[in-house]
């Protein structure tokens, strides 16, 4: 009897055992947002273990007008073989600078523009308070230390990236070479060659025999160049024939032993901070100095000879009136006092009245659809647009964008056709770029645009992207890597962090 | 010889009253049959009778736990020595599930009762404490002093659905609505019993007897007359605040002037240092630190005031104040501010201070009596709602008149409550933040220095870090003059904008009556009753929405119960109680609750029982009233006329500003939150996919009345020595009351017909995007189905030769989708399982006792306006041993709570609950 009282008793004190209950499990997951469980990682039929890249500037990291460590390790490829190597990705090599200073120097010296006696590959440029300024005028003893000639890395590398690089650039042979310098090669290629200086960035990539590759900015500087320099001529576009050639045997090369790989399309370069920072009609005025360019000591000499040319050609030549008064009104320059004076430029697709009189050069007004550069924001402030016309390298007028925009377009429907005869990912990078210069981009908690120091995706220079971009860069490449391999780094969350890429490089930084 | 008859010669009757062991037995009552004459034994268990009634007459003797006896007086001078035999727990009177009395064992409804016998035993602090062993009783830990009792689940600290009634008065705080643990109650060396019937006992007790009922009972001076007291002193000891004194102590005098005329006094001190509450982990459940941006300490304040930075950068580049376009360098996110540790905001002094004093008048010196009772109170203690309070210098009165006989009573009583020194402490945390630096210019400097850390080469986390501290600079620290004068500045300013004072002057006037005609009918027991209740709320506008004046409002109800007991054979007698109440309060719609039960009593040692019972409850004051602005909402009360009282100016956003005309700022109320608002659960779905098709409109309806059908069986019995007391019951929800956090936009419609003028852009969206809306807290009812259930059970013995032992496990089960209501909170805050052991024996050795306790909890998900969070499981031991010394007339226990010294808590966002060791000493403790 008495036993049994003590087993019930025990039974009924130790027959409890905490158990979990479905109510519990909800209440605590609906407190608990955000750490939802993610899938693991599956880098799906693509093979990571031996990623090279092939690139221009982007693909080196080249930003703030400079190639440097610090900036290297931000480069897009690099950011994504951080994500590769947490499945199977091999070691990410790349020919890593020697300071962070950025720039170049030969044989211990600065190298110098023959025709101007500029430096040539200076440092980098840093955020002065309200804009860019070069290194060198916060910290005036920076000096590049990264000498071509005498202390390049040993390779092989992964990142083959070459700052300058145009298409067909990247399959020649010889770019490389110190020998061909300045003339025939990119001091950035002459630091990948090493033993075989006569190698080609193709030659260089496919004797690493790639698992994987990354294949961007081809074409970049194809059209990029003639942007820059106002589509003055001195820089032209590629022909698409060129491109299509260069392009085709890349990828041909690149896949060669069935590697996979991505590539990515070509963005308007029109859009990026370069070309739409300097407003068209930046220019405030005082009545006297708006009174006198109009005078005749000013442009109104111009503008009564225009007229007088107008009017000649329409006497002696099928011109109508009508077509000539347009003209006329196009090519009249006036200014107001007070702010808004648009920008006075040469835009040689004008009617050539020299022939009439030697004085009537191709000079007209900006207007809106006109494109001035940022390199001609210090030159406004000196008289340039106004006292002075601005160059054609300062501007892009319309004709000059057309002629990018069909070369762009050419160029990214070949990209798109070898990238699907390919089965490689496509990376939309054209879209991307629209998305962040119209109505900007969110980046995790950022809201990024191309605006010039605050757009947080554009670096000082204005072309290249800050560290901040290249990481949304880099997110792309996976998205679409996702698409294409069946991977999942955008799903299981491995994918860049905006907030840990910075949009700056601090000047303290050596 | 007519003439010596009814001479007033007295009779003396005296004798020894013992146990069944020869044990004297102190504090035994002795009745003449039939009167309220009567006297106790004293401490060597004697006792002297004396009446001006002649014999023959017959005298009752009881005593707790032990089988009452009836004996017959012959003569005068006559001695009675009485050997007592011992009973169990269930043959103990109970008057309260009945309103009159009985035994528990023939109770129609689950009753628990700690009396004298269960305080001389308990090992916890005190008799309050000791309630938590008993089986279905939740003690949730506000504080050492601040312990809230639930029975059936759905607590918080703001226990509105369960009453605390003491000698007939609820003494809940006006303010409140819900009592301070005992902060404010009753001395320990008054209490003559404490009752508890767990479950809605709305039929007889009204509308806030919901989820159950605590009474408490006083010795009437006419019973137990003299001085006694006690002093426990003693340690607390916790991790966080290291070991303190601790004291307590109650004297009672009570004295009997003559058979029409007696009174007592009873007073009362305690002196403490509560749990530290210094929990540093995210209150909201992300796992964050102060490393985090915006970290939101459990027991640190000010670092709930929280924005988005990057609407700050666009300000200021609105302002001029940071570069155009710069705002694309800092990130959507909230950011906080630097909070202060709780234990800089209080010095944790528990104390109270509480008297009592009743004066007793018997005209006809039989039981019609008439009684003037006060009692005032005064503590501090901390009080956790929507956010933790420091309850200091909380005063507390109480007067009743009341008028009664064995067969009715009348009674009217007012309470009153003064808020003191009171202040909240996370607001005192937010403005002496703000008393050094203003929110925007904080943030402000925050975002500057974001920006330019940025530009300067930081990455985010740089940046962040390199913002707070630039922002920090100069901040008060603890300790120092500057932090001491806001911090005095914040708790005597009652504007929750810039101070913390909790300011309050509420009062309840109350009147019951009942009569019971058991004495007049045969046929059943039949009573009838009435009460009326009066609420006079008066916080000054700082609680509730009273800034023109009180706002006052009434209840009334009326009930009736009958009772009958059948012979249906020589084995069984059933015992039917009915009962049905009526109660209108001015605001809602009248309601009956009706109450059937059934008890069958089988061979005198088996009672079953079940019982139908419908309950109700009223929104609380709070529920209807209140216009509190907690930090992350206003709370909102749902009664008609509330929500258009709370009117407050809000900045506006640019583009609001420019859609409103150029106002920069809005004065808004709170109808909004009742008539055009979004979830706030849709609005942060929405915030994330940018998609309007995520938000819901909320628009919650004012509140209304809750109800809940309760349905119980139990069984009480004797089977082979062990007693056995187990019941079940099923409580379905109608109409719960609840919160639902909503946001109301400053501007458009939340059906979204309005658009920006020229735009397909809803307005509301756009006042959403553009932050400018506000959050409330709103006080509704659920349509969503809530029920719940659970069981208790407790089988208790004789082990060892005169060991008690007794186990109880109760159970407890919220069955409610969570998922399918995701803005809804039941705060149902109860562990499914609870285990509780009980072990001593009162005579170890001659005088000699102990009594250890054990309890386990299972884990639980602890929701409340505070914080949420999880409670996991824990397990307490408690021990005592007491000597007696008869010839000092004295008890000495020496005690320990929380022996395995493993800290825990009941509830999310308090201190954790340490050991407390202490030595009482009571004296004539009858």
């Amino acid at each position: 009897m008495k036993k049994i009282k003590y087993i019930a008793l025990s039974l009924f004190a130790l027959g409890f055992i905490a158990c979990e209950n479905d109510t519990l499990d909800d209440l605590r997951d609906r407190v608990n947002q955000g750490t939802e469980d993610l899938p693991d990682l599956s880098a799906g039929t693509a093979d990571f273990s031996n990623f090279v890249s092939i690139g221009a500037s982007f693909t080196a990291g080249f930003t703030d007008n400079g190639l440097f460590i610090a900036s290297q390790e931000n480069s897009f490829p690099n950011i994504m073989a951080t994500q590769f190597s947490k499945i199977g990705g091999g070691t990410y090599t790349q020919p890593m600078m020697s300071d962070n200073f950025g720039g170049l120097i030969l044989g211990g010296n600065p190298v110098l523009n023959p025709a101007n006696g500029e430096r040539l590959f200076a440092e980098r440029l840093v955020f002065g308070g309200a804009g860019p300024v070069p290194l060198q005028s916060i910290n005036p003893v920076a000096m590049s230390t990264t000498d071509f000639a005498l202390n390049n890395p040993t390779g092989p590398f992964s990142n083959l990236g070459v700052p300058g690089a145009k298409s067909f650039h990247m399959i020649a042979p010889g770019y490389g070479n110190l020998a061909n310098f300045p003339a025939a090669a990119n001091p950035y290629a002459i630091r990948l060659t090493g033993a075989t200086p006569n190698a080609s960035m193709l030659d260089l990539a496919v004797a690493q025999n790639p698992t994987f590759f990354t294949l961007s900015e081809v074409g970049g500087n194809d059209v990029l160049g003639y942007a820059t320099s106002g589509g003055d001529g001195s820089n032209p576009i590629t022909d698409t024939a060129t491109f299509d050639f260069a392009l085709n045997a890349l990828v041909a090369g690149l896949t060669a032993n069935g590697s996979k790989g991505a590539i990515g399309n070509l963005p308007d370069i029109t859009s990026l901070s370069f070309f739409t920072t300097v407003d068209y009609n930046p220019v405030p005025l005082d009545a006297a100095t708006a009174g006198f360019l109009n005078s005749a000591q000013g442009y109104g000499a111009y503008n009564a000879g225009i007229v007088q040319a107008y009017a000649f050609l329409v006497a002696t030549t099928p011109l109508t009136q009508a077509e000539a008064d347009a003209e006329i009104a196009q090519r009249t320059i006036t200014f107001a006092a007070g702010e808004g004076n648009a920008v006075v430029i040469v835009d040689e697709d004008l009617r050539d009245l020299t022939g009439i009189n030697m004085q009537l050069q191709n000079f007209r007004q900006a207007t809106s659809d006109d494109l001035v550069l940022l390199t001609a924001g210090s030159l406004i402030p000196q008289g340039g647009g106004t006292a002075t016309p601005l160059a054609d390298t300062f501007v892009l007028t319309p004709q000059e964008q057309q002629e990018i925009a069909t070369a762009t377009a050419a160029y990214n429907s070949s990209i798109s056709a070898a990238a699907n005869a390919n089965g490689l990912a496509l990376v939309d990078l054209n879209s991307i770029l629209v998305e962040a210069s119209t109505t900007g981009i969110a980046f995790d908690d950022y809201f990024l645009n191309t605006d010039l120091v605050f757009g947080g995706l554009v670096s000082l220079d204005g072309v290249h992207l800050t560290a901040r971009g290249y990481a949304l860069m880099a997110n792309a490449f996976l998205e679409a890597i996702d698409e294409t391999y069946g991977s999942n780094f955008v799903a299981s969350g491995n994918v860049a962090k905006a907030g840990d890429f910075p949009t700056n490089y601090s000047p303290l930084l050596q | 010889m007519l003439f010596t008859v009814i001479s007033f010669a007295q009779t003396t009757v005296k004798g020894k009253i013992t146990d069944n062991t020869g044990q004297p037995l102190p504090g035994a009552n002795v009745i003449i049959e039939g009167t309220t004459t009567g006297t106790s034994s004293d401490f060597d268990g004697m006792y002297i009778l004396t009446t001006d009634q002649a014999p023959p007459f017959k005298i009752i003797i009881s005593y707790t736990g032990f089988e009452t006896q009836t004996l017959d007086v012959t003569a005068n001078d006559q001695t009675i020595d009485v050997q007592l035999k011992e009973g169990n727990e269930l043959d103990e009177v109970v008057i309260s599930a009945s309103r009159t009395p009985e035994r528990i064992f023939e109770s129609p409804v689950t009753v628990e009762r700690f009396g004298l016998k269960e305080i001389k035993n308990t090992p916890s602090v005190d008799f309050y404490d000791g309630l938590e062993n008993l089986k279905g009783v939740d003690i949730n830990t506000n504080s050492l002093t601040f312990k809230s009792i639930n029975t059936r689940g759905f607590a918080t600290f703001a226990n509105t659905r369960f009453m605390q009634l003491v000698d007939g008065m609820d003494n809940s705080a006006p303010a409140l609505n819900f009592p301070l643990g005992n902060l404010l109650g009753m001395t320990e060396t008054d209490v003559n019993s404490v009752e508890l019937l767990p479950g809605a006992a709305s039929a007889l007790y009204g509308a806030n007897a919901f989820n159950g009922i605590l009474f408490m009972r006083s010795k009437s001076p006419f019973d137990n007359q003299g001085i006694s007291g006690y002093i426990k002193r003693g340690i607390t000891s916790q991790e966080a605040a290291g070991d303190n004194d601790y004291t307590d102590l109650g004297i009672r005098m009570a004295y009997k002037f003559s058979d029409k005329f007696a009174a007592k006094v009873n007073f009362g001190y305690l002196k403490g240092t509560d749990w530290a509450a210094t929990s540093v982990e995210d209150k909201l459940n992300r796992g964050l630190t102060r490393a985090d941006i915006d970290y939101d300490g459990i027991n640190v304040y000010g670092d709930e005031v929280s924005t988005d930075i990057n609407g700050v950068a666009q300000l200021l580049e609105g302002l001029g104040l940071a570069p155009a376009g710069s705002s694309a360098l800092v990130p959507s996110v909230d950011v906080s501010r630097t909070g202060y540790d709780e234990r800089d905001l209080t010095n944790y002094n528990a104390e109270s201070i509480k008297a009592d004093w009743g004066l007793y008048f018997r005209p006809w010196a039989d039981d019609f009596e008439i009684q003037y009772v006060g009692k005032v109170g005064s503590g501090n203690t901390i009080y956790q709602g929507a956010n933790r309070y420091n309850i200091k210098n909380f005063f507390l009165q109480q007067h009743k008149l009341e008028i009664r006989n064995d067969n009715f009573f009348v009674r009217g009583y007012v309470t009153e409550d003064k808020a003191g020194d009171s202040y909240d402490m996370v607001f005192t945390g937010i403005n002496i933040n703000r008393a050094w630096k203003d929110d925007n210019t904080w943030f402000g400097e925050y975002v500057a220095e974001y920006i330019g850390a940025t530009l300067g080469g930081a990455t985010d986390t740089q940046a962040h870090d390199a913002a707070r501290v630039a922002a920090d600079t100069g901040r008060f620290l603890p300790g120092t003059p500057e932090f001491q004068n806001a911090f005095n500045a914040s708790i005597n300013d009652p504007d929750l904008t810039t101070g913390s004072k909790f300011q309050d002057n509420s009062k309840i006037y109350h009147g019951d009556a009942n009569y019971n005609f058991s004495h007049l009918w045969d046929v059943a027991d039949v009573q009838v009753g009435a009460s009326y209740r009066r609420y006079r709320l008066n916080s000054f506008g700082t609680i509730y929405t009273d800034t023109d004046g009180p706002i006052n409002y009434s209840e009334v109800g009326v009930y009736t119960q009958i009772q009958k007991s059948l012979e249906l054979s020589d084995n069984v007698e059933m015992k039917l109680t009915g009962s049905l109440r009526y109660d209108k309060s001015e605001l809602f719609d009248g309601f009956f609750s009706p109450r059937l039960s059934a008890g069958f009593t089988v061979n005198e040692n088996h009672n079953f029982r079940a019982s139908f019972q419908t309950g109700f409850r009223n929104p609380t004051t709070q529920d209807l009233y209140i216009g509190l602005d907690v930090g992350r909402a206003i709370l909102i009360g749902g009664a008609a006329d509330n929500p258009a009282r709370d009117i407050r100016n809000y900045g506006l956003s640019p583009t609001g500003s420019a859609l409103l005309g150029g106002q920069t700022s809005i004065d808004f109320d709170g109808t909004g939150a009742y008539n055009n608002s979004f979830f706030a659960n849709s609005v942060t779905n929405f915030a994330a996919t940018g998609n309007p098709a995520d938000l819901s409109i909320a628009n919650s309806n004012l509140a209304q009345p809750e109800q809940v059908s309760s349905f119980e069986v139990g069984y009480r019995g004797k089977v082979k020595g062990f007693i056995i007391d187990a019941s079940a019951y099923y409580n379905a929800y109608k109409d719960f009351l609840a919160n639902e956090t909503v946001i109301a936009p400053f501007y458009g419609d939340v059906q979204l017909t309005q658009n920006i003028p020229g735009t397909s852009t809803p307005l509301a969206v756009a006042a959403i995007a553009n932050g400018d809306f506000q959050a409330y807290q709103t006080y509704t009812n659920s349509d969503a189905d809530v029920n719940s259930y659970g069981a208790a059970i407790q089988v208790s013995t004789k082990i060892f030769d005169g060991f008690d032992i007794s186990a109880n496990y109760t159970y407890a089960k919220l069955d409610f989708d969570v998922n399918a209501n995701p803005d809804f909170r039941t705060n149902f805050n109860t562990p499914e399982h609870k285990v509780k052991v009980n072990f001593g024996k009162t005579e170890l050795f001659k005088n000699f006792g102990f009594n250890v306790a054990w309890r386990w909890s299972d884990n639980y998900f602890w929701e409340a306006s505070f914080g949420d969070g999880e409670i996991p499981a824990f397990n307490v031991l408690d021990a005592q041993v007491n000597y007696r010394i008869p010839s000092l007339k004295s008890t000495f226990k020496l005690g320990a709570t929380n022996l395995l010294q493993d800290e825990y808590f009941t509830a999310f966002g308090t201190g954790f609950i340490g050991s407390q060791y202490y030595l009482s000493w009571t004296i004539n403790n009858l």
